[in-house]
């Protein structure tokens, strides 16, 4: 079943100069993009910083409105609406319910100055899940075992936490509604390794357990790879590839893709190969991007054609989209 | 591996502690290590291991108090511990220079880029503003940045963070010191700049044959650029190698672990090796072997004794502080 969709969606942040605070240019931070979640699968989205993948995250929560485009909110009845817009009084409380976040730095989206029992019984109570204050306490201790932190925890503050242990906290915190989508902004960037692939472990365990959803956005190939069932990867506000999980590794076919997997460290000293890395350049600015394809000015295999027009995505088999124009017409 | 050993920074029973308010914090406790010439070293370890602090130490940029800083550091047949500030500074910015991690924040943002090399040049070296200026529009051009004359009068916001970090590696070098460290210098940036900046870094400790300690928690990248590796834990030097062996046999358990959380495709579908537990806060060390609670091997002897450097008879050139070691061989 469908959770959420988007069309076309886009989203420009205005620039604002001078006396008047005109509007005097737009960082276009997404530009078209569609994108379909459904229960129990997950979406990886990968990308450089600057591609627009957690504005991507924050509008499809609706922490920002989007410019154009259509999001449509499937609710656990079946019943789809239109969100685009303001989510209006009725809708508001089911879709915030249903769709809840993880931030990339536990450090910043934990409240300093909650316990650990407020921060995950918040959105219990406005939610009002729960009955009573009981049922609540120990539902709080239920959720604490649940991401592996012992409930004993429950009285201390933030700080006294470790990064690994606070992102736990925050997976508490969002799972406790029992979202059926839940969108994870680099949940373990901010983590050492080690620590790391508990988080992504506990992440999936959940999603097991409840058919949750995941949008798991993150910079690193390999995790989104373990992660996802379908990936998409993004660049300047644009996806320039979407596909199923491994037929993205096994054959990238956008160059930017190509470039993308190159550049990631082999872990074998004996055959180092960042030096054979070509890419040149940096991505430019979503303020001033360039016309046709965002990638062409660092593109090792660009023609004419790429920088005039915008290649349109198109699907080379298998749900295997790429908007390239050397996939142009096959 | 290189042939010449000739050693240009020995470190001696470093140890670099702090007072605060909750006890004292030992960020860097008794570590040992030489930095051989024209090689790139690798320190490596999660947060809090004391790899930054180490850094800091040799620079001289530990503040006493609170920092208690005891044990040697000897550069060019020089005491670097106990220095006094105005003999430092004829070294670190010129025989020793640094790169941070991040360089949004490591540049003035009040002046140009080109104000803040020149500002190095002044300091050290007896050229002329105009010779400087040359000097450094030639070693911007040398990493490959775009335009360098119209660089040069930019402020640090109107470039992005991989531009400054190769800037910042630019500044480090323009003095020709005999060691850089380089802090975390790619950790903030994208995996395709980082792979530009870690081409550089190669291809200028090639032409001019100085020396790298590189301190990074990012064991990919240490495979492409190190020629030897140190393992941090909490303090400590666990493990040294070449890094070649060390990536093919890891020796200590917490290597292992590292080596192993790596995020690889075959795992899909299963669940990640991991290592369990959290890293121990410096103020609450463990006794005895500080990796013994999370170590799947730990054995009584290792919650009671720490263990010192062991050098397995068969593996010339490593060590490994870890009990499994003890008598030449794992048992």
């Amino acid at each position: 079943m469908k959770i959420l969709s988007a069309r076309r969606l886009k989203k420009y942040f205005p620039i604002r100069s001078g006396v008047f605070l005109q509007v005097s240019a737009y960082v276009r931070a997404l530009k078209a993009v569609d994108i379909d979640v459904e229960e129990g699968a997950t979406i990886g989205i990968v990308g450089e910083s600057g591609c627009g993948k957690s504005t991507l995250g924050r509008t499809l929560v609706k922490i920002h409105e989007p410019t154009e485009g259509k999001i449509t909110y499937c609710d656990p009845t079946g019943q789809e609406h239109d969100v685009s817009r303001s989510l209006g009084r009725n809708l508001a409380p089911t879709f915030r319910k249903d769709i809840q976040m993880i931030f990339q730095n536990p450090y910043d989206s934990l409240d300093p100055r909650m316990t650990i029992r407020d921060t995950v019984r918040e959105p219990i109570i406005t939610h009002r899940l729960l009955p009573d204050a009981g049922a609540v306490d120990s539902y709080v201790a239920e959720l604490l075992t649940k991401v592996g932190l012992y409930p004993e925890y429950a009285a201390r503050y933030p700080h006294e936490f470790s990064g690994g242990q606070r992102q736990r906290i925050a997976i508490a915190r969002s799972i406790s509604v029992r979202p059926r989508l839940l969108i994870c902004d680099e949940p373990t960037s901010a983590l050492d390794v080690s620590v790391q692939s508990q988080v992504i472990n506990l992440l999936k365990d959940i999603q097991r357990e409840t058919n949750m959803a995941l949008v798991f956005i993150s910079h690193n190939l390999d995790v989104v790879h373990h992660m996802s069932d379908r990936i998409m990867v993004m660049y300047l506000g644009s996806v320039v590839e979407s596909a199923p999980s491994d037929a993205l590794f096994d054959a990238p076919m956008h160059p930017y893709t190509q470039a993308l997997m190159s550049a990631v460290p082999s872990w074998d000293p004996r055959n180092r190969k960042l030096g054979a890395v070509k890419l040149e350049g940096e991505p430019p600015s979503p303020i001033n991007p360039p016309p046709g394809c965002p990638f062409h000015p660092r593109c090792p295999r660009r023609m004419d054609v790429c920088e005039k027009t915008m290649p349109e995505a198109v699907d080379i088999g298998g749900g295997h989209m790429v908007a390239c124009h050397l996939f142009a017409g096959s | 591996m290189r042939e010449s050993c000739e050693s240009v920074l020995t470190v001696r029973n470093l140890k670099t502690y702090f007072r605060t308010p909750e006890g004292i914090v030992k960020a860097v406790d008794d570590i040992s290590f030489e930095l051989n010439k024209g090689e790139v070293l690798a320190l490596v370890g999660e947060s809090g291991c004391g790899k930054s602090v180490t850094a800091s130490s040799i620079l001289g940029l530990v503040k006493a108090p609170p920092a208690m800083v005891e044990g040697s550091i000897r550069f060019r047949g020089r005491e670097l511990v106990g220095m006094a500030a105005k003999d430092y500074r004829t070294i670190r910015g010129k025989q020793i220079s640094m790169i941070f991690q991040e360089p949004m924040s490591a540049f003035d943002p009040l002046y140009t880029v080109g104000y803040q090399l020149l500002e190095v040049a002044r300091a050290h070296m007896p050229w002329s503003d105009g010779e400087a200026k040359e000097k450094i529009i030639d070693s911007l051009r040398s990493i490959h940045i775009p335009e360098p004359e119209k660089r040069y009068g930019e402020y640090p916001h109107e470039m992005s963070g991989g531009m400054l970090q190769r800037i910042m590696i630019a500044m480090a070098l323009i003095t020709s010191p005999e060691i850089i460290i380089a802090d975390e210098p790619t950790t903030a940036l994208d995996v395709t700049i980082q792979a530009q900046v870690l081409n550089i870094m190669q291809d200028l400790q090639r032409d001019y044959s100085g020396s790298i300690i590189f301190i990074t928690h990012d064991l990919g990248t240490v495979a492409e650029i190190a020629h030897r590796v140190h393992v941090m834990y909490a303090g400590k030097i666990v493990e040294k190698g070449p890094v070649v062996e060390l990536f093919e046999e890891p020796l200590h358990p917490y290597t292992l672990g590292l080596l192993t959380s790596r995020v690889k495709r075959e795992y899909k579908g299963q669940d990640l090796p991991f290592i369990e537990g959290y890293v121990p806060r410096p103020n609450e060390l463990p006794d005895g072997c500080r990796f013994h609670p999370r170590c799947p091997r730990a054995m009584e002897r290792c919650r009671r004794e720490q263990p010192p450097d062991f050098e397995p008879a068969s593996m010339p050139g490593r060590t490994v502080a870890c009990w499994l070691w003890e008598g030449g061989d794992a048992e």
